[in-house]
């Protein structure tokens, strides 16, 4: 049997499509799964790239830097202990007020940056941009938004966004990174100063009054940059030792609870994995069984003709091999298909349910070829001891 | 090469577990160049004989010997190779496998002996030319008539060119014409290759070309 012959087996139409309905659930349960594990390891990688500082207190409840208001001598403060390289002041919000008491990883929120101060963050120095730029030090009323952000709200490059009355123009749409930023509207950070004085007509009352606060000291939080070689937990502690009234996150424990705050998700996405090689597994190996047994008359009517079990087992492994691989890519073909149409619906709310990446296409292929063999290997294993004429007598 | 079956027996697991017994000690040789024919009455045992000769099952008890070999008595592997090389098949129900053109179900019995593909293709091209079913080559076995697959398999069957050609009721489901290709064709096998061949029929006039006639009785032969 040739090569060719053997990756397109004739008459295995229906074979193909029942390992292709087992991988597509495969597929499409992993990709959801994948969906989950992306955005968990995404937010996880961000903790861990940066410390994160809040004032004391309650304050706004919004974002990664949930605490009081972080006032600009503070900063100043925490940028004078040993071991830090930088501090980010920022300002995060809630997009909609309705929904700020309910702070959800999936929440959009509005970024301010304090642009003349790198990026801190070890993990995502520079958030990829798919159209338009990213801010710079000097831009006013403008906005980078996520790509979730861009989909629900309908927003391109040019594009102008309204928020409390407030309209900024967006200069760039971030590309997916499939975590938090998805969701984020970026702003200059004294534009979304402008925005939380909207917001909260008291700040502004304070702001000049006996209370001394100046704009400047409207921050949510910053984030803080560590000095190659530093141990960010360590300095995290530092910070709150030597600096008072500041809340400080220590980035191993803000990771180990954002993972027990995930651990539904994860147990979640453990399950649908589980379940879609349990699915696609057995769909797929009973209809590679079910397709070798089927032509049991021919196994006996080619050890007939002198075939050996080996003969048979390489030439059932060649066609299960072009069999899998083609329903295999089917099963992807569909389950991308339906992801897709999914999403398509799912995207206008900012939403992306499926995640088809490489890693799980690779995963899937060489699943269905291993499985489909494994099976085609066992029925042929068990023919193989029928005698020829038992063979032919059982197919015919 | 002179075929010997001695003393074979086989039964079968029947109804309610009881042993329905197909060969009960049965003898039979036959010599190189000679056509046999094996008679006798339907479920009497012809084609449980046939598929111990042809080493498609194994005996219950008995001998098989081509030449000085006891063929029954070998490996699983062994006695694939021996059927590859040595016996060749003509069915009743043809046994031409449907997903593969005339012309791949015939090369299918190059395929497991090894040599060179070009020459058995040549040969099968030619052997199907003889046949009257080489413009059928690339048609599959559905696509065929009855006449036309029982001419594909016979030269499957023939392509290697056996030493034994067993042959069980190859005349079974064709009309007289077609039936009498075949029948020429077996003689010709045997005077030609000077062929084994062992013809199992329940037609006198497919007997009546046979050199010799046995008759199956009672799981043993006789003669007619």
């Amino acid at each position: 049997m040739s090569l060719v012959s053997a990756l397109f087996p004739r008459g295995y139409v229906f074979t193909v499509l029942g390992i292709a309905v087992g991988v597509a659930g495969l597929v499409a349960l992993g990709a959801m799964a994948e969906r989950i594990s992306r955005f968990i390891e995404g937010g996880d990688r961000f903790v861990l790239g940066q410390i994160s500082v809040a004032g004391e207190g309650m304050g706004m409840g919004a974002g990664f830097t949930a605490g009081g208001l972080l006032r600009a001598a503070k900063i100043a403060e925490i940028a004078r202990v040993p071991g830090v390289a930088g501090v980010q002041a920022q300002v995060m919000l809630p997009l909609k007020t309705t929904t700020s008491q309910f702070l959800t990883l999936t929440q959009e929120l509005v970024l301010g940056m304090d642009l003349g101060v790198p990026t801190p963050n070890r993990n995502y120095r520079e958030l990829p941009v798919r159209s338009g730029r990213f801010l710079a030090p000097g831009d006013r009323g403008v906005a980078v938004v996520g790509a979730d952000f861009a989909a629900s709200h309908r927003l391109s490059v040019g594009g102008r966004l309204e928020v409390a009355g407030l309209e900024y123009s967006v200069i760039g749409v971030l590309d997916k990174t499939l975590t938090a930023p998805d969701r984020f509207a970026i702003l200059p950070i004294e534009d979304a100063r402008a925005l939380w004085l909207r917001r909260d007509p008291l700040l502004v009352q304070l702001i000049g009054s006996s209370a001394g606060l100046a704009r400047s000291d409207l921050n949510s939080g910053a984030a803080v940059a560590w000095r190659t070689g530093e141990d960010p937990d360590a300095l995290a502690r530092r910070i709150q030792a030597d600096v008072a009234g500041v809340n400080v996150t220590i980035p191993s424990e803000l990771s180990r609870t954002l993972r027990e705050s995930t651990a539904f998700f994860s147990a979640l996405l453990l399950g649908v994995g589980a379940l879609g090689l349990v699915i696609g597994g057995l769909s797929l190996s009973n209809t590679v069984t079910a397709a070798v047994f089927e032509r049991i008359r021919d196994f006996g009517i080619k050890r007939a003709l002198g075939a050996t079990d080996w003969h048979l087992l390489k030439e059932v492994l060649a066609e299960a091999l072009g069999v899998s691989l083609w329903g295999g890519a089917a099963g992807i073909g569909l389950a991308v298909a339906i992801g897709s149409i999914v999403d398509a619906r799912a995207v206008k709310s900012g939403q992306q349910v499926f995640l088809f990446s490489p890693r799980l296409i690779g995963f899937a292929l060489v699943f269905s070829v291993i499985l489909g063999a494994l099976a085609a290997g066992y029925a042929t294993v068990r023919i193989a001891h029928l005698s020829p004429a038992e063979a032919i007598r059982r197919g015919s | 090469m002179l075929v010997r079956a001695i003393g074979l027996a086989r039964s079968y697991a029947g109804p309610a577990g009881r042993a329905v017994t197909a060969l009960a000690g049965a003898d039979l040789e036959a010599k190189g160049g000679e056509f046999l024919a094996v008679i006798g009455a339907s479920g009497s045992g012809k084609s449980t004989l046939l598929n111990l000769l042809g080493l498609l099952e194994r005996p219950d008890a008995g001998e098989i010997w081509f030449d000085d070999r006891r063929v029954s008595h070998l490996s699983r592997r062994a006695q694939a190779r021996v059927r590859g090389r040595d016996i060749g098949y003509v069915f009743q129900s043809f046994l031409l496998i449907s997903g593969l053109t005339a012309l791949e179900n015939v090369l299918l019995a190059a395929r497991y002996v090894g040599g060179d593909r070009a020459s058995a293709t040549r040969e099968a091209l030619s052997l199907m030319e003889r046949l009257g079913v080489a413009d059928r080559r690339g048609h599959y076995p559905a696509q065929l008539s009855g006449g036309e697959q029982q001419r594909v398999a016979y030269c499957r069957a023939v392509l290697n060119r056996p030493p034994l050609v067993l042959a069980d009721e190859p005349t079974g489901s064709l009309d007289d014409v077609h039936a009498g290709v075949i029948l020429r064709e077996l003689k010709g096998c045997v005077r030609e290759r000077g062929a084994s061949v062992i013809l199992v029929t329940h037609r006198a006039d497919a007997a009546a070309e046979a050199d010799r006639v046995v008759r199956l009785e009672g799981g043993r032969l006789q003669p007619a």
